[in-house]
């Protein structure tokens, strides 16, 4: 969290994080270019610039589906959490490993001619009405064209600019670029590929990276809320006290389809939505440090009784209201205003103590 | 029902906190360490079986050639082999990715001295003609009278033939790229044709022991732009083989194309 906007608020892992994306992409290039070539089985080796852009475009392929791996990896295993907190850095740093792949292509392939290089890229194959020979290029035009816009609207300006809402339907662009980028080596590079090596990497990763996903999609299963049957006032039994660890929370799914986070904390209960004003990140599967609900993907704080930011922030989001019938929690399901103070459900001291 | 969340007992990590929680450090430094291990046995693998491109290059030495250029399907000249005297094909470019005849007016049965760089690949080699004069004057002092008994070979038929390959630009495939062929290569390709550089024909089996082809149409004249849409595919077609030299020419049937 930062109250001013700086390029990059560097720490520790931060700079970490960075040094292992570098020296994974150093080593890729280094290996490409400088190992690789004295082991190829060629009559005689490929052009530099051909090897370059080979170099660079198959590394940010690769790059492009270790980061679409790392969110449901995250959901599977919250242990790779923190690698989902930079993970923008990651995207930033793909887009210019990419951006360096198609300077390349455009060095050496469209150039040489007297048609301008941005002309002949965009004209030079027009063979749109067929699968086999398809302009393959195009594809991976708009593909970084969605890096580059995801990569420049990757800050948290932006964020704050554009909107949550605004900025994660941006951002979940990068499904419709990885799929524009499989199909630009699929209908490209891989229909010459003399080697079966290739396609199995990409093979490979279109199945980790959906199938990762799927996996992510099945967790956490969800059951239908037990309403409460006296009364029609519309509270639900949201849970047992006993179900949540003291400084954790726990998710519910209102009805109506929106998802409710609530935590035990000191003695009491707090009930807020579960998606934090940040990127929506999941709050329930946060915990409470220094008295704050805190998100696990980016670390954002709300007060769990008002559901407002510490000072100076001042981001807001809904709170919920509680009861308890014994050891059931109860909740209004109807959300109050952003930063709306509710008073915490203080937990009796023989239900704090079995839990 | 509420979802109960099992892993509230695990280690949490806030990124702007300095410290990992112990328990995970183990685990990151693992990832870690197989992100960087596997992205550099990725590279290998992959660049290790990276097709070969062929044995196509540059020659980096000037070379001059007296001979008589025939312009269909494209431009080539036959000049006399150094040891027999029979005369030996050499295709033409220009600069770049331009053609021979740009900038500059080649006639059927012009006798010169053509100047420039030699681009070699197997049997045949092509001639990169400098700019201006020093590409291509007329021969024997600019008299432009052709060696005394030389004459380019009378066309033998071989018959007519299904070719199966790959439509290329002459250029890259002689080794001016190098990969200079397959889909990657497309785009470049189709941007050499338009500058009229040779379009040759390299196919997956053989006629009289040759795979190179200068193609043409089923006339004898230029490749139509029918083969933009086939260039750099695998491709099926059907017309006559001449043998004109050491130089074989396929004057294809682009009715007969068919994608495989």
């Amino acid at each position: 969290m930062s109250v001013k906007y700086v390029p990059v608020t560097w720490n520790r892992n931060k700079l970490i994080y960075d040094l292992v994306l570098i020296a994974g992409v150093v080593l890729y290039i280094y290996v490409y270019l400088m190992v690789a070539p004295a082991f190829q089985a060629v009559t005689r080796p490929p052009d530099g610039a051909i090897l370059r852009m080979q170099a660079f475009g198959s590394c940010a392929f690769v790059m492009l589906s270790v980061i679409l791996c790392i969110g449901p990896l995250a959901r599977l295993d919250r242990r790779f959490l923190p690698l989902l907190y930079n993970r923008r850095h990651f995207g930033v740093l793909t887009c210019a490993v990419a951006f360096v792949h198609a300077s390349y292509v455009l060095g050496w392939y469209f150039a040489f001619s007297p048609v301008d290089p941005y002309v002949a890229m965009l004209s030079s194959n027009t063979s749109f009405g067929q699968v086999q020979g398809f302009p393959f290029e195009a594809l991976g035009i708009a593909a970084l064209l969605i890096l580059l816009i995801l990569a420049v609207t990757s800050h948290d300006f932006w964020l704050a600019f554009l909107t949550p809402t605004v900025w994660k339907a941006i951002h979940m662009s990068i499904y419709l670029c990885y799929a524009l980028v499989v199909m630009h080596v699929a209908l490209g590079y891989l229909q010459s590929a003399e080697n079966p090596v290739f396609a199995v990497v990409v093979g490979a990763s279109v199945l980790t990276v959906s199938g990762l996903h799927f996996a992510a999609s099945r967790i956490p299963a969800r059951a239908e809320p037990e309403r409460l049957e006296e009364g029609g006032t519309g509270w639900v039994v949201a849970g047992d006290v006993a179900d949540i660890a003291e400084k954790r929370g726990i998710t519910f799914d209102v009805p109506g389809g929106e998802r409710v986070a609530i935590f035990k904390y000191d003695g009491k209960l707090s009930a807020l939505t579960n998606a934090c004003a940040h990127q929506n990140g999941p709050l329930g599967e946060g915990k409470i440090i220094a008295g704050c609900v805190t998100c696990p993907w980016h670390g954002f704080q709300f007060d769990p009784a008002s559901g407002r930011a510490p000072a100076p922030f001042t981001d807001k989001i809904a709170t919920y209201r509680l009861k308890l019938d014994g050891s059931r929690i109860l909740l209004d399901p109807r959300p109050n205003p952003p930063g709306t103070h509710v008073d915490p459900v203080t937990i009796p001291d023989e239900l704090a103590k079995v839990t | 029902m509420a979802v109960a969340n099992d892993k509230q007992r695990e280690p949490f990590f806030v990124g702007y906190f300095n410290k990992i929680p112990a328990p995970l450090v183990p685990f990151l430094a693992i990832a870690c360490g197989m992100f960087v291990a596997g992205m550099g046995l990725l590279s290998f693998s992959l660049a290790t079986t990276a097709n070969d491109p062929g044995d196509g290059r540059f020659v980096w030495n000037r070379v001059e050639m007296t001979g008589i250029i025939t312009t269909e399907p494209y431009p080539v000249l036959y000049a006399p082999d150094a040891e027999t005297g029979e005369p030996t094909a050499f295709l033409l470019s220009g600069q770049g990715k331009r053609g021979p005849g740009v900038g500059r007016t080649l006639e059927d049965g012009m006798a010169v001295l053509a100047g420039g760089v030699l681009l070699k690949r197997g049997s045949i080699d092509m001639i990169q003609l400098a700019g201006g004069e020093r590409g291509v004057k007329p021969a024997n002092g600019g008299t432009g009278t052709p060696p005394e008994g030389f004459a380019p070979p009378e066309p033998v038929s071989l018959g007519r033939w299904r070719l199966t390959g790959e439509i290329c630009d002459g250029k890259c495939y002689q080794g001016a790229m190098r990969p200079g062929r397959g889909l990657a290569h497309k785009a470049c390709a189709s941007l050499c044709l338009i500058g009229e550089i040779p379009t040759v024909f390299v196919s997956t089996g053989n006629v009289e022991g040759e795979e190179f082809f200068l193609l043409a149409d089923k006339d004898g004249k230029a490749a139509p732009d029918a083969i933009y849409d086939l260039l750099a595919l695998t491709v099926s077609l059907e017309g006559e083989v001449e043998r004109r030299g050491n130089l074989l020419v396929f004057k294809a049937d682009f009715d007969t194309a068919e994608l495989l």
